[in-house]
């Protein structure tokens, strides 16, 4: 590697001390208008040299050229022109016309630029503008309901929670996270950027599209570039700042403590069971506590963010700090969020054929968590169950405990206040890249990339006691913690990627454009961690939890570890676009991938792919449609990999740690040995794609339309072909499975008025369906379904990833009302039921109700997602709308705690069934249920779909002939909501529910609501 | 174009191919930094000895991904020795089903327990294979293959015993091997005994490791499972035989307490034969027990409510009863009714204090049961100190105890004639609990009865009873009205998803 790193620089050297002969005949001068205003900044090219230069601020420019060459000109959002001269000009006036539709905005796709009218893959770009003009928490959220075939979903609504983002579906039962590329730089997640810095986000969803990405694309990938800043402009700065406050927009409907004394001595005396002492006279309980009410808040966020930009005729720069503050709707600061960041980046001309530049970000992450979705320690999952009899506080001002659950169910409030649980994370990404034009049409780079995050982990957990009075043995277990504890862990994610690419330009005589790239990427990715813990904290204060505190330095041993894992990659690429005049563009992708991930049999792997597209305007018949602008279709198939496999998977590992433990002293003595079975064929998972697309611009182009068809099958999916005991060890993975994306998406833009009023709206609508096609196993009847999302308080798992399903499709009992009458339930296949039980269907007739019995009870995939904007400006108000939702989708509500008995219940509870006639839909309460009426079954799944009014947002910028008196160019003012209204038949606190892990998606086990947030902001440039 | 130009556009494309072959492969060579991979492992002592040690690992796994399987399920609760406890009839509702021997062959029980004994039995059979090749100490070596062939007959006992026909693995499978049809059970026991009967050859005494070493397979224990394998094949002669070895070693005696044998301090004590290691061990983890050291048991056993339990295996009143009650004249006219000692230390009643824990009160747990089992139900001082506390219990699991070789010597002597010995062995272990005395003239039925009826109580709650009764051909007769069925029952069902993995090698067992 060292003697290749010296081979480059040598060559770079060479290349710069190289000297090219050009004759110089004329010189052009003139301006640059649009009607009759000046256009700065028009980059003023000489086709086919490194001549050039751009226009100052009153549009003039100068030039010197020889006779006979062409002239371009070209500036964003304005249509490209070209003129011939021959002779010296002075007062050359050219004129611009705006590109309303953006035929020719450049869009970002891998390692480039393309023309929007010549592309011929399925890239969607996100309207980066629209998207920040309202506050956004997270750059995935950008993306929500914005961008068609793009799902994303909140894992939680908790401050700095993670979102998931999937391109056209499931791409795989094990990994369907997109590939992030920030500027060049792979990326592990974008959560570390201001949104505010977010120049372009564009999506390639197709194989074509990614296959430049090889081994690593078949999730689709997510291309970011950040603010860079222009040659030739005004320095410009500008700060942005909004403060809000968020709010819980829904409580759950839960029993009082008076319907939950009388549900309760009801479910115990149907079990024969005395009545609790405390809940034996219900109607003096009253109302009892609203444990959610107690639980969630009002809670503050903040953002600042301010952005330098400068650009001169040889560099351009954009320099940015921001920081952001968001607290949690539960606990407040025990669910703080803050997010700081710096960013340079800047690119200088260096001499007339090198560039050279960097993009350099920071950012330190400051995050305090409480435990989220699952429903044993979430204060939310706590608050649903726990009784609404038991106070939030004893009279002194102590925190309470509940006599009437015990297990996980415990003060909720206790719980936050005693949580001490931070992640701080201080990340470094940034490249520097040299670029020189070793002829005029090839262009050579070099890009060093650097990601590298520092993750430091405290889980303090502080002594504590609920007890009355000392040692009252009746305090629950889990409300006293005797002795103070310490987690201590520190990770480290580092890469490093060193990419070089030529690119080779032609244009030839008739106007065809050929364009060749070529590259070679290394990477090497790793991952540390240490982490330690230790007991007997000299102090109960967080802000003295530091392992060396610990008075323990007897028996109990420090408990340290660490691990470590690596990956290296490389990869070779060459794309060859090929544009026949503006009627014809084709495309062609060549990947060879290699990683360490990769079993020794199966190191490299190829991806290729083609796309065509065919402009349908250029044909003449078109000429006579005035009223289309233009039309496109395209055609795309391309073959990617998922590596997202793990390491090391394929090696036959000895693992140390097969431990035991002897004598009386029971010392851990190490054992070692395999685990699973090797397998070195071992290797991606292969996506392959096809995608038919057709853009449209009508109208001048004021309406706009993209439609796209895809079909997208995953092959050799990894997935574990279980062995019968007998084989001894785990099955290694293999790659053995399949699944299949099918899906349609259509997205429509229209801009209109003029003048003081003008307004715009954008939709899309997205449906995909999903299919196991294949588990892998030889045979049909040895195939293992997958069972996922085991929740507690059904017992048992809920979904099911099978063939002919969609991947983690809901699975469990289909219901049939209830038994009226005990001869009903004695006449019936469940030995156990008596009237008031739930009746489950024998699906296969057996007169038995088993796991034979269950069926398919619910989709979590929506048959459809969709966004709408619209947004209008009037003189100097602004307004903005933006709705986003989902149909079709089933949730599982597994929030509640059924297996502990006592829990408090939903106010649906209170039709339950007391006698023949009563309910035919909620059973019984009952201690001592027989039927398993909270069994997995079609009772628990309901309807996830919902329409969202994402944000609203009013604006206001103050007139410019007051501002200009203050130096300030801009300023605006504005006031938005997010969340403000959500429609949905869901019974829970958020239909907004994303998934967890790839075969969890739409469980909802006390899911943390994403708030309603008011914020006012503004927005001013100097 | 100009010719330098040229010459480099060349050079550079030249240059980016050379980079690309170049040195790729040996970039993308990775191993892990942590732990050894196949090729390089099996060299060293050190090494031998943790592939030894990584065969007695699977003996702690209770809790699996598929299912639970404590030795207590089958033996205790599906017996009439315990009804199952736990939150109601819902909490564990497949062992209700196996407990009315209505046990589905799909449930995680069965699979849990067949799958760790496999494992158990591949990780013997990895040592087999590789230990022999390391150059080592030849004595130490035959020790450890020793412990080897000691835990693979153990697993293979149990297997036996739970499902009759089973299949018989003794090496290292290839794929195409892996779907194995059952090997009769005379083989099995077959190679249970030669197992053993090599390993007690090999393996040291008791008394030839030291203290920290407690819990390894020793002569003993090859010798006293090697009896048991023999009674369970009424081989009465051989099992006396293995009892005498046991016996005559001196290696161990009753433990003059009962009570002291169930305390943390009891721990691998003079009368323990052999024990299932557990220790404190935080990071314990639902499904993935494999990796910690800890046992369930104990919070399993635990009243609910604030004894931090979940409260299984409840005892019955039948079992309750089957110890013995009698009158003593304490002083003129003091009559005092007496109870079985034993009782109190294996079942805590309402009422009693339960160590450091405090009064066992309805109330408190919230559950109207009478009894709990009180060998397990450890003291909240020996609660792991840290973190979550559920799965970190710290008792081990007594598998062999001296008593259960005497029982067995008596057992033997008395089916091959000898009621005296049998008596003698019998009232050793009487003796030790503090019980009257029998009748010197016992014999026939009556003696067999004592016998079968001191195995109840002594060895109450630990995992015998319902192999006992099977064994003893009195399935029908006491649990019959559980729903036992002769001829089905005694064995319990091949789990489901084995027989399908093995495409029909495997078949199900009869009746079920």
């Amino acid at each position: 590697m060292i003697r290749q790193l010296i081979g480059w620089a040598s060559l770079l050297l060479l290349l710069g001390t190289s000297t090219l002969a050009w004759s110089q005949n004329i010189s052009v001068s003139g301006t640059v208008l649009e009607g009759d205003m000046p256009l700065p900044g028009v980059s003023v090219t000489v086709k086919g040299s490194y001549s050039g230069t751009a226009t100052d601020l009153d549009g003039e420019f100068s030039l010197t050229l020889e006779s006979g060459q062409i002239l371009v000109f070209s500036y964003i959002g304005y249509l490209r022109k070209e003129l011939k001269v021959m002779d010296t000009v002075t007062d050359l006036k050219v004129l611009l016309d705006p590109d309303v539709a953006g035929l020719e905005e450049a869009v970002v796709i891998g390692y480039g630029n393309q023309q929007r009218s010549k592309i011929s893959g399925a890239v969607t770009t996100v309207d980066i503008k629209a998207a920040t003009s309202v506050p956004v928490l997270r750059t995935e959220q950008a993306l929500q309901g914005r961008a068609a075939g793009v799902q994303v979903t909140q894992n939680s609504g908790q401050p700095g929670s993670e979102q998931t983002i999937r391109i056209r579906g499931l791409g795989s039962i094990n990994n369907s996270d997109p590939l992030f590329i920030v500027d060049g730089i792979p990326s592990g997640g974008i959560d570390y950027l201001n949104p505010g810095d977010i120049e372009s986000i564009s999506i390639l969803k197709d194989a074509a599209s990614t296959a430049i990405y090889g081994a690593r694309g078949s999730n689709g990938v997510v291309l970011i570039t950040t603010k860079k800043g222009s040659r030739n402009s005004k320095a410009s700065l500008t700060y942005d700042s909004y403060v809000g406050t968020q709010e819980p927009w829904k409580f759950m409907s839960l029993l009082n403590a008076e319907e939950y004394a009388v549900l309760m001595n009801e479910s115990r005396a149907a079990a024969g069971l005395p009545a609790l002492s405390g809940l034996r006279d219900p109607a003096s309980l009253g109302d009892g506590t609203d444990w959610q009410k107690e639980l969630f808040q009002r809670a503050p966020m903040t953002n600042h963010s301010v952005l330098y930009t400068n650009g001169t005729a040889t560099s351009s720069s954009a320099m940015g700090v921001s920081h952001f503050g968001q607290d949690g709707i539960i606990g407040g600061e025990k669910g703080r969020f803050e997010r700081t960041t710096f960013r340079v980046n800047s690119e200088q001309q260096a001499g007339d054929r090198f560039r050279v530049g960097q993009n350099v970000n920071f950012t330190h992450i400051e995050r305090n968590a409480l435990a989220e979705n699952n429903e044993f320690v979430t204060p939310v999952v706590r608050a649903l169950n726990i009784d609404p009899v038991t106070p939030v506080n004893n009279e002194d001002g102590t925190f309470a405990y509940t006599n009437y659950i015990d297990s996980d169910i415990v003060n909720p409030l206790n719980q936050v206040a005693q949580t001490f649980d931070t992640w701080t994370t201080n990340r470094f990404v940034g490249n520097v890249f040299g670029e020189v034009d070793v002829l005029h049409n090839l262009t050579f780079r070099s890009s060093v990339n650097v990601d590298l995050s520092l993750g430091s982990q405290t889980i303090f957990r502080p002594a504590y006691d609920l007890a009355l009075f000392p040692g009252d043995p009746n305090r629950p277990a889990t409300e006293f913690n005797e002795v103070n504890s310490l987690v201590r862990a520190e990770n480290k994610w580092s890469s490093w990627q060193w990419e070089n690419t030529l690119t080779y330009n032609k244009e030839f005589k008739n106007e065809d454009k050929l364009q060749i790239i070529a590259g070679y990427s290394a990477l090497e990715q790793l991952y540390t961690t240490v982490s330690a813990s230790r007991d007997s904290l000299v102090s109960n204060d967080p802000e003295f939890a530091y392992l060396s505190n610990s008075l323990n330095v007897g028996p109990q041993v420090p408990r340290a570890s660490d691990g470590i894992t690596e990956t290296a990659w490389v990869g070779q690429f060459v794309r060859t676009s090929y544009d026949i005049g503006n009627e014809w563009s084709l495309m062609g992708t060549l990947r060879y991938d290699g990683s360490s991930r990769f079993g020794l049999n199966n190191r490299f792997g190829l991806f290729p792919s083609l796309s065509v597209a065919w402009n349908l305007t250029e044909r003449p018949w078109f000429d006579e449609k005035a009223w289309i602008d233009f039309v496109k279709v395209r055609g795309s198939w391309g073959r990617n990999g998922n590596a997202e496999i793990g390491d090391y998977a394929y090696n036959p590992l000895i693992v140390n740690g097969i431990n035991y433990t002897f004598g009386s002293e029971q010392a851990q003595t190490i054992g070692s040995g395999p685990v699973a079975i090797a397998n070195p064929d071992l290797k991606w998972e292969t996506g392959e794609q096809v995608n038919v697309g057709l853009d449209a611009d009508f109208l001048e182009g004021r309406w706009n339309v993209i439609f796209d068809l895809y079909e997208k099958n995953t092959l050799d999916m990894l997935a574990y072909v279980p062995n019968p005991a007998t084989a001894g060890l785990e099955p290694g993975p293999s790659n053995v499975a399949s699944a299949r994306n099918r899906g349609a998406e259509l997205a429509i833009g229209y801009q209109g008025g003029e003048g003081d009023f003008t307004y715009n709206f954008n939709g899309n609508i997205s449906a995909y369906q999903n299919q196991v096609t294949d588990l892998g196993a030889p045979v049909d009847s040895l195939n293992q379904p997958l069972y996922t999302g085991n929740v507690f308080g059904a017992g048992d798992f809920v979904a099911v990833t099978d063939i002919g399903l969609p991947i983690a499709s809901f699975y469990g009992f289909e219901t049939d009302g209830i038994f009226q009458t005990d001869a009903a339930a004695a006449a019936s296949a469940q030995a156990n039921a008596v009237a008031g039980d739930v009746i489950f269907v024998d699906q296969n007739d057996d007169n038995v109700i088993d796991n034979e019995d269950k069926v398919v009870i619910g989709n979590p995939h929506p048959d459809f997602t969709y966004g709408f904007t619209a947004g209008a400006n009037w003189k100097n108000f602004d307004v903005n709308l933006f709705l986003q939702g989902s149909h079709g989708n089933d949730l599982y509500r597994g929030m509640f705690r059924y297996d502990l008995n006592t829990t408090n219940l939903p106010t649906s509870s209170l039709a339950r069934w007391t006698g023949e006639g009563t309910s035919n839909e909620m059973p019984r309460l009952t201690h001592s249920d027989l039927n398993q009426n909270n069994r997995v079954s079609d009772l628990f799944v309901e309807d996830g779909s919902y329409l969202r009014v994402k944000s609203l947002m009013v604006g206001y910028t103050l007139p410019r002939s007051l501002m200009d008196r203050v130096g300030i160019a801009k300023f605006r003012i504005y006031a938005s909501a997010n969340n403000l209204f959500t429609f949905t038949q869901y019974s829970g606190l958020d239909p907004e529910i994303g998934t967890r892990g790839t075969l969890e998606i739409g469980i909802d086990r006390g899911f943390y609501p994403s708030p309603r947030i008011y914020n006012l902001g503004i927005n001013v440039t100097f | 174009m100009n010719q330098t130009t040229t010459w480099m556009a060349c050079m550079t494309c030249a240059i980016l191919l050379v980079a690309a072959t170049g040195c790729s492969r040996d970039f993308l060579d990775r191993d892990p930094y942590i732990g050894s991979s196949a090729g390089n492992f099996y060299q060293t002592p050190e090494d031998a000895e943790a592939a030894t040690i990584a065969c007695y690992a699977p003996l702690q796994v209770e809790i699996s991904a598929p299912g639970s399987h404590f030795r207590w399920f089958f033996g205790d609760i599906v017996s009439d020795d315990s009804d199952k406890g736990g939150s109601g009839d819902t909490d564990a509702p497949d062992l209700l089903e196996f407990e009315n021997f209505l046990g589905d062959p799909s449930s995680g029980i069965v699979l849990g327990e067949w799958q760790a004994a496999y494992k158990g039995i591949t990780y013997c059979n990895i040592a087999l294979e590789n230990v022999p090749g390391i150059a080592m100490d030849e004595l130490q070596k035959a020790a450890y293959l020793g412990e080897a062939k000691f835990l693979r007959a153990y697993w293979y006992f149990n297997l036996v015993t739970t499902f009759g026909e089973v299949p018989l693995v003794t090496k290292t499978l290839a794929p195409s091997e892996y779907a194995q049809s059952k090997a009769p059970v005379a083989d099995i026991w077959a190679q249970v005994e030669a197992d053993l009967v090599e390993a007690a050859a090999d393996l040291p005494f008791k008394s030839g490791y030291n203290f920290n070493q407690r819990g390894r397979a020793t002569r003993g224990a090859a010798n006293a499972l090697l009896a048991k394998a023999y009674l369970y094949q009424k081989k009465w002669a051989q099992c006396r035989a293995a009892c005498e070895e046991v016996i005559g070693s001196n290696e161990y005696q009753l433990a003059a307490d009962y009570g002291s044998i169930f305390t943390l301090g009891g721990e691998n004590g003079p009368g323990s034969i052999w024990e299932i290691q557990y220790a404190n061990d935080s990071g314990g983890n639902w499904g993935a027990q494999f990796w910690s050291e800890g046992s369930y048991t104990n919070v399993f056993t635990r009243a609910r409510g604030p004894f931090q339990g979940y409260g299984f295996n409840l005892p019955t009143q039948d079992f309750v009863d089957e110890f013995e009650t009698w009158e003593e004249e304490q002083g003129p006219g003091n009559i005092v009714n007496k109870v079985d000692p034993r009782l109190g230390y294996t079942v805590y009643q309402l009422g009693q204090v339960a160590s450091d824990w405090g009064e066992l009160t309805e109330e408190a747990i919230g559950a109207p049961h009478p009894y709990y089992a009180r060998k397990y139900f450890n003291p909240s001082a020996e609660q792991a100190p840290f973190g979550d506390p559920n799965p970190n219990g710290a008792s081990n699991d007594r598998v062999i105890r001296f008593a259960e070789v005497y029982l067995m010597h008596a057992e033997a002597c008395y089916e091959m004639g000898d009621a005296s010995t049998a008596l003698f062995s019998l009232q050793e272990v009487r003796d030790r609990a503090g019980v009257p005395e029998l009748n010197a003239n016992l014999s026939g039925v009556i003696l067999r009865d004592a016998i079968w009826h001191e195995r109840r109580v002594e060895l109450g709650l630990e995992g015998h009873r319902f192999f006992d009764v099977v064994r003893q051909g009195r399935g029908a007769e006491l649990f019959g009205e559980q729903g036992f069925v002769e001829g089905v029952h005694e064995v319990f069902p091949i789990p489901t998803a084995e027989i399908t993995l093995s495409n029909g090698s495997l078949t199900q067992n009869p009746g079920y």
